[in-house]
């Protein structure tokens, strides 16, 4: 076994090195694919991701009338907290508005204000975003109720064109990958076609198939290797200067688990593509 | 050591390459296969290592079916014979140490045994200097003597030899010979095809003739050809 493991690895440096300009071809190949795929997965995890953060942000706020009773604004809170589809609320009281309306009203509108002059009011989340809608047709017009704001129609609109950005780049991703695997299988098919002889004395010498797949498929593990880490680099990139960065932040976690896939991706396709590429040499 | 036993193999375009073919070779004998181009010589060899198999009848080597035996065995029983051929089939990258030591690579033989036997080895063919060139430095000769060498060098006990001297001048030819018979006395069995009538006649070892597939003279100390070639 160790003779073997040291013939094996002597033999795959020996052919990357004598057949540089395949391997470079091959490397080239992986790196180049898996950075289209993984490029893809990113921009899907982004977009996924911003949805998630709009919708989570999405608020219903019901304004009670300034002057409402303690009785209105409690039937409000009750019905609230029997409703199924809100998930929790919120009282913002008259001192709150007032602090909030400082910040966003011009000062020449805001000094005439009181804290007395403030609407109460409950911010609630839905338990699913889009029963926003339905929150606020059902207080709307209840007695003591000054007005209901929910998300409009402009930000419903952005994640429906999420879900189908994220749905491009999925199907993006997935043509890329089997795009990638075709030319990564023939390039290494090409490799072992050019080294046929060399697989047909061993196989006259009494060389095990085993034997003779292991430095193949080594080889095309390490081709893959090398273009992954190269695929790696240029989602990282991506990640790093892609101009909506901001927008679309995503964590490390999730960059962390595009390069994972990404390497799992290219050594795979690099060790398996060379096992199916060799199959057909041996089969005599 | 090698027992045909009604041996018939027809190739899918349907040319029949051998018919009904009956034959013992025994431990130690040295077999020359003549017959015409297309006689069935090369089927008869790749019979012997396995790449066909018959489509009737069996194949013994060492009073073992070879045709029962699993795919995954089939390395193991390469391992028991030797093979040289007309375009010596060496690597061109390899150097020859490199080319004689790959056949004991293959099989797991450790360094130490590769670093003993192949000098010695590449020394019975008379290459010892040229351990470190590469094939193509090497004359036609030269180049079938490391093949030879390769076949040899783990002590397989059949040598099959599919017209070895076909590509050689007469006194390369002359030394290859020399060298198969030098490794027949060490007790390995030699089958050799070939079309070098003047090799046969003068070794004066066992010929079997094939004809069209069948063999048609089996003889204890022939010559390679009967009636045409000795009327002339």
């Amino acid at each position: 076994m160790n003779v073997y493991i040291r013939y094996a690895f002597k033999e795959t440096f020996a052919n990357l090195w004598r057949n540089r300009m395949m391997t470079i071809a091959a490397v080239l190949t992986v790196a180049v694919s898996l950075s289209l795929v993984g490029s893809a997965l990113l921009l899907k995890q982004s977009a996924a991701q911003a949805s998630a953060q709009w919708q989570a942000g999405t608020r219903v706020t019901v304004w009670m009338q300034p002057k409402a009773s303690g009785g209105e604004i409690a039937s409000v809170k009750a019905e609230l907290a029997a409703s199924p589809i809100v998930k929790s609320c919120s009282f913002l009281t008259k001192e709150q508005n007032y602090l909030e309306a400082k910040k966003l009203l011009p000062p020449t509108e805001f000094s005439v204000l009181t804290p007395a002059d403030m609407p109460t009011g409950y911010q609630c989340i839905p338990v699913i975003p889009t029963d926003a809608a339905t929150i606020e047709s059902t207080f709307k017009g209840q007695p003591g109720v000054y007005q209901v704001t929910a998300p409009d129609q402009q930000i419903r609109q952005m994640e429906h064109a999420i879900r189908i950005i994220q749905i491009v780049f999925l199907a993006l991703a997935a043509v890329l990958l089997l795009s990638a695997s075709v030319l990564i299988l023939n390039t290494i098919r090409m490799a072992i076609f050019a080294r046929r002889r060399e697989v047909s004395v061993m196989k006259l010498v009494g060389a095990t198939n085993w034997f003779i797949r292991g430095p193949y498929i080594t080889e095309g593990f390490i081709q893959g290797l090398i273009g992954s880490l190269f695929a790696i680099g240029a989602v990282t990139a991506l990640h790093i200067w892609y101009p909506l960065h901001n927008e679309f932040t995503l964590g490390q976690s999730a960059v962390w688990g595009t390069d994972i896939v990404v390497l799992a991706l290219g050594v795979s396709i690099g060790s398996i593509g060379s096992a199916i590429a060799i199959r057909r040499f041996l089969d005599v | 050591m090698i027992r045909f036993e009604n041996v018939s193999k027809t190739y899918k375009n349907g040319t029949p390459a051998l018919t009904n073919v009956n034959l013992d070779i025994e431990k130690g004998e040295f077999v020359f296969l003549v017959g015409a181009s297309g006689s069935g010589k090369t089927t008869f060899l790749r019979l012997l290592l396995r790449e066909e198999l018959p489509d009737q009848g069996r194949i013994l080597e060492a009073g073992r079916d070879i045709g029962a035996l699993p795919k995954w065995r089939v390395p193991y029983l390469r391992r028991n014979i030797g093979c040289v051929f007309q375009d010596f089939r060496l690597l061109p990258n390899k150097t020859v140490f490199d080319n004689v030591a790959f056949a004991l690579e293959v099989i797991g033989r450790p360094r130490s045994t590769i670093d003993s036997q192949v000098p010695q080895i590449l020394e019975l063919v008379g290459l010892g200097e040229k351990a470190k060139n590469l094939p193509s430095e090497l004359s036609g000769g030269e180049q079938q003597r490391v093949a030879v060498a390769r076949a040899f060098v783990n002590r397989p006990l059949i040598l099959l030899a599919d017209e070895p001297t076909g590509n050689l001048d007469p006194s390369n030819s002359e030394s290859i010979m020399a060298l198969l018979e030098r490794i027949n006395r060490t007790g390995t069995t030699v089958v050799m095809a070939t079309h070098d009538k003047n090799m046969v006649d003068r070794m004066r070892r066992r010929v079997v003739e094939l004809e069209k597939g069948e063999i048609v003279r089996d003889q204890v100390r022939g010559v390679y050809g009967l009636d045409e070639t000795s009327a002339q």
